[in-house]
């Protein structure tokens, strides 16, 4: 579904990225651990559109994309919850899940897709009218993925969502997440919390200075000794 | 101060604050949208006054049709600036602002090359007659452009709150790169925004044109005003925008009918540095997270 080929990116005369390559099938959660600065929210952000990589190539569904504009990007079904949730803080909770869907003209869709984003998120409809400034942590990561949803996309861009957030919030995450994939949903889950994305995830890239420095599945990559000792702490 | 005096000074305020608020929602958002102080803004302001003067002054049109005009010429004006400095120059603030300052020198010279620095004809009044309030006398002119205003913040209000582009424009002034991942295009909400600036200060300068003596350097007096109320509402706040241009509309009207515009000038730079040492972010600024 989606494929990196070699993709460098810059800063820059800096590279952040330094040729990666990597594969996410169809209804896949596929997870990028490493440091912090390892690169992966870069990678992210390429495919996302906010960078262009200097080098290689990025292909959704077959069709290169790594010279489009994140506008383009989000119409293809590719949805950003960027780090850090970014909500419109100034905005209620209603209106930047309206700004996921701002490019959609299926009026219809778009209200199974906030059904959907209430059914996931029951919290998140108490808040409505709200501004989203004044949520905690957890309220935020919750909009943000809302937001993203609202988009209606089959693949999702998942960059920090248990940053900062307690360890009851980050699992009520990670359930979602996996709600997320059931509903038949690909996901690309950048994590710090190497554990958590291991756990949730089906194939994983270690990431090491803008290199893949360990790939394989999520399952043997928990077992791994190199793995145990430097990301889990074990 | 007797109570005509006192009504008549609380009207010329209105008017003022009106005025203000014209010019400094359209500054506030330029700057919220594309992160750029554009101050070539008091020479839109004078453009609006230059189409009146050119339309109803010079080939006789009807004062409304003159004031009607005036808001899509300054808004190609606005739109103009937009591809021509604020797009090639988005990565460099410096450059923008020195751009957007000899575009107020550039416009300022064109305007007085073609129509003349000295000897213009003025403004007629439209609307003579005033309107008599326990004796103080308020000119239909002046009293006109507090409807006008509001009726233009009302729309723009309704905009950027009911409207789906309006909403976008917002999200982009509060986090555009998290706007284009929504899928909104950066590129048309900056010529958006400008084309809101130009024509909100170009009505302001329109319905100023018989009130005010038309110069081509009448936007260098509102331009330190239009400043002084954004910083002092909260940089992209246009709400706090709107509340600053009322709160200064009174202190300039009240401080120069009591003492002089100079001091009035003073005076209301003295309030910015009050809220700004109460309130850094403004009247109804949010802080950077």
């Amino acid at each position: 579904m989606l494929k990196l080929d070699g993709i460098w990116v810059h800063y820059g005369t800096v590279a952040a990225v330094k040729g990666i390559s990597l594969e996410v099938d169809e209804n896949r959660i596929v997870t990028l651990i490493g440091a912090n600065g390892a690169g992966k929210t870069t990678t992210l952000r390429a495919i996302g559109g906010l960078h262009h990589p200097s080098q290689g190539e990025i292909r959704f569904r077959g069709e290169r994309i790594d010279r489009l504009t994140p506008e383009r990007i989000n119409a293809l079904g590719i949805a950003t919850v960027p780090e850090g949730r970014r909500l419109f803080p100034q905005m209620t909770v209603m209106e930047n899940l309206e700004m996921g869907a701002y490019l959609r003209n299926d009026p219809a869709g778009v209200q199974r897709d906030l059904e959907e984003v209430f059914h996931h998120f029951p919290q998140v409809k108490e808040r409505c009218d709200q501004l989203a400034g004044t949520l905690s942590g957890g309220e935020q990561q919750m909009v943000a993925m809302g937001r993203a949803l609202m988009s209606g996309p089959s693949l999702m861009l998942l960059d920090e969502p248990s940053l900062g957030l307690s360890p009851i919030m980050s699992q009520e995450i990670a359930k979602i997440v996996k709600e997320l994939h059931a509903n038949g949903r690909t996901i690309v889950l950048v994590e710090q919390n190497a554990r958590m994305a291991l756990l949730l995830a089906d194939h994983a890239y270690v990431m090491e200075t803008g290199r893949i420095a360990m790939q394989g599945p999520a399952a043997q990559m928990r077992d791994d000794p190199r793995v145990r000792e430097t990301y889990l702490g074990i | 101060m007797d109570l005509a005096t006192l009504i008549q000074t609380i009207a010329n305020s209105v008017v003022a604050g009106s005025v203000y608020a014209m010019i400094a929602v359209g500054l506030a958002m330029a700057f919220g949208v594309m992160k750029m102080a554009n101050f070539a803004h008091g020479e839109f302001y004078m453009a609006g006054a230059y189409v009146v003067y050119v339309l109803y002054a010079l080939a006789g049109w009807p004062f409304p049709a003159a004031v009607i005009m005036a808001i899509p010429v300054v808004a190609a004006m606005g739109v103009a600036t937009e591809r021509l400095i604020f797009w090639p120059t988005r990565e460099n603030v410096l450059a923008g602002f020195m751009a957007t300052a000899g575009l107020a020198l550039i416009l300022q010279v064109l305007v007085g090359q073609t129509w003349g620095v000295g000897l213009m004809r003025s403004v007629p009044t439209p609307y003579m007659g005033a309107m008599d309030v326990a004796g103080a006398k308020i000119g239909w002119q002046r009293v006109l452009v507090i409807p006008v205003g509001a009726a233009m913040l009302t729309a723009l209000w309704y905009f950027l709150y009911r409207v789906k582009a309006g909403k976008a424009l917002r999200a982009c002034a509060q986090d555009a790169e998290t706007a284009r991942l929504q899928g909104i295009n950066l590129n048309r909400m900056s010529m958006l925004a400008m084309a809101i600036s130009g024509a909100s200060a170009g009505l302001a300068g329109a319905m100023m044109a018989p009130i005010q003596p038309v110069t081509p350097y009448m936007g260098h007096a509102v331009i330190l005003t239009a400043f002084i109320v954004v910083v002092m509402g909260g940089m992209e706040s246009i709400a706090g925008a709107v509340l600053a241009a009322i709160i200064l509309g009174f202190v300039h009207t009240f401080v120069t009918t009591l003492f002089d515009a100079v001091t009035a000038q003073m005076v209301g730079v003295a309030c910015m540095a009050l809220v700004l040492i109460w309130r850094p972010q403004g009247l109804l600024g949010r802080v950077k997270a």
